[in-house]
């Protein structure tokens, strides 16, 4: 008991040496940095926004419909979508750095306009599709 | 006989995404926040689940799941973000980011 005791003293003082100053410092660092306002988006936010809408839109696009035929056609399901992962983590890597890329050599005001108006026309694109089809696919029911 | 398959399977995806409306949409995200990591986690793991939701089902998916009503929200979630993007007010990253670079 006497011993756990001691340890966990010198264990707090070990920590009140070493944690301490770390934490003191990190604080500083962020007082130091730019501010980083409220309406910068925290990365599970990023990751949610960036997962739901690839999901969703990836629902029924040609690259699902294409994996589900080549593992019907094969029978090797887990070959085709290893393959198919492989590929789409490649293209998604692809997209960040350029993403990235293009950051580095446009101004960020531009960049935004320019990544704006794409995301609105590609939203007016495939919701137009969509409710294309799903009227067509009312009509013929 | 393994190898082909995959390779083929491969290629055939890759091919296919390149300037596919997702990758775009990761190239728009990804240039205006400065998390690419979590902009590379969700979107790989978005594409992957989708392909395996794909690959599992087989043909039986699009009877299962409305995927024109779910392209619809899609659709959806693009407009808010491209319109996130033009208001400062919702950007994804503070307007001073990047002049240091």
């Amino acid at each position: 008991m006497e011993v756990g005791a001691s340890n966990c003293e010198s264990l707090n003082a070990i920590c009140a040496l070493t944690i301490k100053p770390m934490v003191e410092g990190s604080k500083e660092k962020t007082q130091a940095g730019p501010p980083l306002e409220s309406k910068e988006l925290g990365f599970v936010a990023v990751m949610t926004t960036t997962f739901t809408t690839v999901f969703l839109a990836e629902m029924g696009d040609k690259t699902q419909i294409a994996t589900l035929l080549l593992s019907a056609q094969s029978g090797q399901t887990w070959l085709v979508f290893l393959g198919a992962a492989l590929a789409l983590i490649a293209s998604s890597l692809v997209g960040v750095l350029v993403g990235r890329a293009l950051a580095n050599i446009l101004p960020p005001d531009r960049l935004q306009k320019m990544a704006g108006t794409l995301m609105v026309a590609l939203g007016l694109w495939l919701g137009l599709q969509a409710t294309q089809s799903l009227i067509a696919s009312s009509q013929t029911s | 006989m393994e190898l082909p398959l995959l390779l083929s399977t491969f290629t055939t995806v890759f091919l296919a995404e390149l300037g596919d409306k997702t990758q775009l949409a990761t190239v728009a995200i990804s240039g205006n926040s400065n998390r690419p990591l979590a902009v590379f986690l969700g979107s790989a793991s978005a594409l992957v689940l989708a392909s395996l939701l794909g690959a599992m089902t087989g043909g039986s998916i699009a009877a299962v799941i409305p995927s024109n009503l779910l392209q619809l929200f899609a659709a959806l979630g693009f407009l808010v973000i491209g319109i996130r993007m033009f208001n400062p007010m919702f950007s994804f990253s503070p307007p001073d980011e990047e002049t240091q670079s």
